[in-house]
């Protein structure tokens, strides 16, 4: 990486320095015994490192044919391994396993009269007589994947008279209504080859869980907290007209000659009076007051429709009543002139549809979801304890359960500007943007961050905590 | 890599307006020292002394230059403003050209350029590249001759500890030679005294010289005058001739105001890179792509600048600007010379384009 030695020398230097001045400031001012002893196994340790000289990296894409037989014979056992496998594994269904699924071109769904297997944990929807229900995007990705048969039915009737039409994969492409259907399926697909869970985002009438409380909850419990907020607003217009007449005095001519500085500190604050910035939530309670109030002020513009729910893979999914969602995915073709990729505004408008898994709300460690979402009117635990069946939908995805693995480092432990780098960079409210290119996905994550409520100036006079924290 | 003086006391102050801090010490039971206290502090101001000489050029498109050699080091040395015409950006041409021609001069010879440091470690890697392919070339041999899978791993087992020691000795023996290589031309960078005459000189992004007039009273130009420079006759503009002007230096003064270190990111195919505090001190870790609120962009635009930037393992922003009062509003104040109201008008707000990989995110 050209650059990192010299910018690393250039720190280290620095470092040097502040430690220097450190030490000879322990010995000047109080002789404590415990700052006067040095720990030289630490130095010990950075010597050592410094002096064991790192080879550089080399890149991945090395394979060169370098006309040595050891090399051909490597290539030619892994491909033959690649075959044996494919070749060897019996393919086709047994008779026994089938699983036959109808499709109804009226209703463009599709029905499984005897629902088994292990994609119904995550697939489809099964009625009260156990029949299950499939979308036309689970239909088509069962049937290509060789899990159900695909049958025609034209007529119910024809499923218990043994009337049926076997449907080819080339017939059912042909049931799309639409490109952007056809663009839905690809992500759709996409997503589930690789595990995640999806279901389209307006799949859930009942049982859908929110991160939004009902009306009822929100004015009982968070409604007086936010009563607070809106004398803040008020103080906000008023700090605005505070805020002009500041930069009236600062901008002037005569300013510097007469307003007297005695730090940088003041200084920048005085500066950053100047532009206006959209504050952005941030808390469980500002995400709650941009719903309840801001959001029913503004008309949102509906342009953009969140396509997908998304879910990382997990045991135990409970697709009755899933929990939240991991991602939310809008679905945008780029070859299609009707569309555009989102403006400001647009983007705007899909961060005030979403309903997922906030990560940034979650500040301590033994965050519960289930305590802060909502299923059918009611706090999501409630929720799950009034169900009779046990069936609790563990949160856990498989991997926490893989042992040895490293867990992920708790954001709370970092230092602040650390954390406030991370705040920075990792943004606030997400959404994933499926850009789709004649059958080829790319996904982007356009994320809300919020410069303006962060300050990293140097300060002069205090390195050591150099950098205020947010500004609540 | 010798030092003149810590970077922590040449880039002391983030600003080039010095705050008063150097006010004597107040003794509460002393009265006197509360009578020199005010003292002090009613006579110091924060204002520089003798304000930074620029001359503008060119009609079209203004260049802003500062051509003292202090005042130059002094714009560099207090918020990193401006690029030196002949260096990557702190302007040090003049120490590069002193220790090249005059190496015995001690005053200059232990400031070592960048550009030299950069200079020197690219000779090195391709010294270094040069010697493992050697050994490369070494080990195909070995293999074309059929050796066994021991002694090819021995023997890259050997590549490797060779490689080592010869980083490590590149690395002790980093320092600096100085070869004397005069040039005949070289003759016409003295002066009569002998000494080299400085060519440089440090040239600002206009958003720059906007912050230093309009912001902090710090370079010798009226802002009215700059304002005319820049975007022309006030009584007869229309809005288009001054949004661009505006939007790009509502972004900068967004982010120079809290705290940031702004340079332009023309270099990462964007607007801005943010550093925090300046160059010497870290990479800069964001891009800043500045746009309006209104604005339209296909994917590729987006996903090119988006390439480009996570190739440099930085983030990408954009910033959108959004306008808050009528295009004849803002026209209005922009004629009246009400400078701070036209940037107070409009609001910023940020979103992170990022790409994601579906097999990097299931757990």
């Amino acid at each position: 990486m050209p650059g990192q030695f010299e910018k690393s020398n250039n720190k280290d230097d620095n470092d040097d320095d502040v430690d220097l001045k450190n030490s000879t400031n322990a010995v000047d001012s109080d002789l404590d015994e415990d700052e006067v002893h040095q720990d030289w196994s630490q130095v010990a340790k950075l010597t050592k490192k410094a002096l064991k000289a790192k080879l550089p990296k080399r890149g991945e894409k090395e394979y060169e044919p370098d006309g040595t037989e050891i090399q051909d014979a490597m290539l030619v056992n892994a491909r033959k391994a690649m075959y044996d496998t494919l070749f060897n594994s019996i393919r086709g269904s047994m008779l026994k396993n089938q699983v036959k699924a109808f499709y109804i071109p009226d209703r463009h769904v599709a029905i499984i009269p005897h629902p088994k297997g292990n994609f119904l944990q995550t697939i489809g929807r099964v009625d009260k007589t156990g029949i299950c229900y499939l979308n036309f995007l689970e239909f088509l990705y069962l049937a290509e994947r060789g899990t159900v048969t695909p049958f025609l039915c034209n007529d119910l009737n024809d499923i218990t008279n043994g009337n049926e039409y076997q449907l080819s994969i080339q017939e059912i492409y042909s049931f799309f209504k639409s490109q952007n259907e056809m663009d839905n399926f690809q992500v759709y697909a996409h997503l589930k080859r690789l595990g995640f869970i999806v279901f389209p985002s307006n799949s859930f009438e009942s049982g859908k869980t929110t991160f939004y409380p009902p009306t009822s909850i929100f004015k009982k419990y968070f409604a007086p907290s936010l009563f607070k907020s809106f004398y803040l607003r008020i103080g906000l217009i008023f700090s605005k007209y505070f805020n002009s007449i500041a930069n009236d005095i600062f901008y002037s001519t005569s300013n510097f000659h007469y307003m007297k500085y005695l730090n940088s500190i003041s200084i920048y604050k005085s500066l950053n009076k100047l532009i206006p910035y959209h504050k952005v939530p941030k808390s469980k309670l500002e995400l709650l007051d941009q719903k309840f109030t801001i959001d029913q002020l503004t008309t949102t513009n509906r342009e953009f429709e969140l396509s997908f729910d998304v879910w990382k893979p997990q045991v135990n999914f409970k697709k009755k009543c899933p929990n939240l969602p991991d991602f939310q995915i809008v679905v945008y073709n780029k070859n299609d002139g009707s569309q555009h990729f989102p403006t400001y505004h647009d983007c705007q408008s899909i961060f005030n549809q979403l309903d997922y898994k906030f990560g940034f709300v979650q500040g301590k460690d033994d965050f519960d979801w289930d305590s802060h979402s909502y299923t059918d009117e009611k706090l999501r635990a409630e929720y799950l304890s009034s169900l009779k069946s046990k069936a609790k939908q563990s949160n856990a995805s498989i991997n926490t359960k893989v042992e040895g693995k490293k867990k992920k480092r708790k954001i709370n432990s970092f230092p602040p500007h650390v954390q406030q780098k991370m705040r920075l960079k990792n943004g606030y409210r997400s959404f994933l943007l499926a850009v789709i290119d004649d059958g080829i996905i790319s996904f982007t994550r356009m994320t809300e961050s919020d410069f303006g409520s962060e300050n990293v100036w140097y300060n002069p006079t205090n390195s050591k905590t150099k950098r205020p924290t947010r500004k609540k | 890599m010798a030092k003149g003086r810590p970077n922590s006391k040449r880039y002391k102050y983030p600003l080039p307006i010095h705050p008063i801090d150097d006010l004597p010490q107040l003794y509460p039971h002393n009265p006197i020292s509360w009578i020199y206290w005010t003292y002090c502090y009613v006579k110091k101001v924060n204002a520089l002394e003798r304000k930074i000489k620029v001359e503008l050029t060119g009609k079209k498109y203004v260049h802003i230059l500062v051509k003292d050699n202090n005042d130059m080091l002094y714009l560099w040395e207090n918020g990193f403003f401006g690029t030196g015409q002949f260096s990557r950006s702190e302007p040090t041409w003049l120490n590069r050209a002193t220790n090249r021609l005059l190496p015995n001069d001690e005053d200059k010879k232990n400031q070592v350029a960048l550009e030299k440091v950069t200079q020197i470690r690219r000779s090195q890697r391709a010294e270094f590249k040069k010697e493992r392919e050697k050994m490369e070339a070494q080990l195909l041999e070995l293999r074309k001759q059929g050796c066994t899978a021991e002694e090819e791993q021995e023997f890259i087992e050997k590549e490797r500890e060779t490689l080592r020691e010869l980083r490590s000795k590149e690395l002790l023996l980093s320092s600096i030679d100085n070869e004397l290589k005069f040039r005949y031309e070289d003759n016409e960078l003295f002066d009569d005294m002998g000494n080299i005459i400085q060519l440089e000189s440090l040239e600002l992004l206009p958003v720059e010289a906007i912050f230093l007039t309009f912001a902090l009273p710090v370079l010798e130009i009226e802002t009215d005058h700059l304002f005319r420079r820049l975007a022309g006759d006030p009584k007869n503009v229309n809005y288009k001739d001054i949004y661009g002007l505006i939007k790009k230096y509502v972004a900068y003064h967004h982010y120079r105001s809290h705290g940031w270190c702004v340079r332009s990111g023309i270099k990462f195919g964007c607007d801005y890179i943010l550093y925090q505090r300046g160059p010497p001190f870290h990479h800069a870790e964001f891009c800043v792509m500045v746009l309006d609120s209104e604005e339209k962009h296909d994917y590729t635009w987006f996903s090119s600048i988006a390439r480009v930037v996570g190739g440099v393992k930085k983030t990408f922003v954009l910033c959108y600007i959004e306008r808050l009062i009528s295009e004849q509003d803002i026209l209005k104040l922009w004629r009246n010379g009400q400078y701070h109201k036209v940037f107070s008008s409009f609001k910023t707000s940020e979103i992170i384009y990022k790409r994601w990989i579906s097999g990097k995110n299931r757990d």
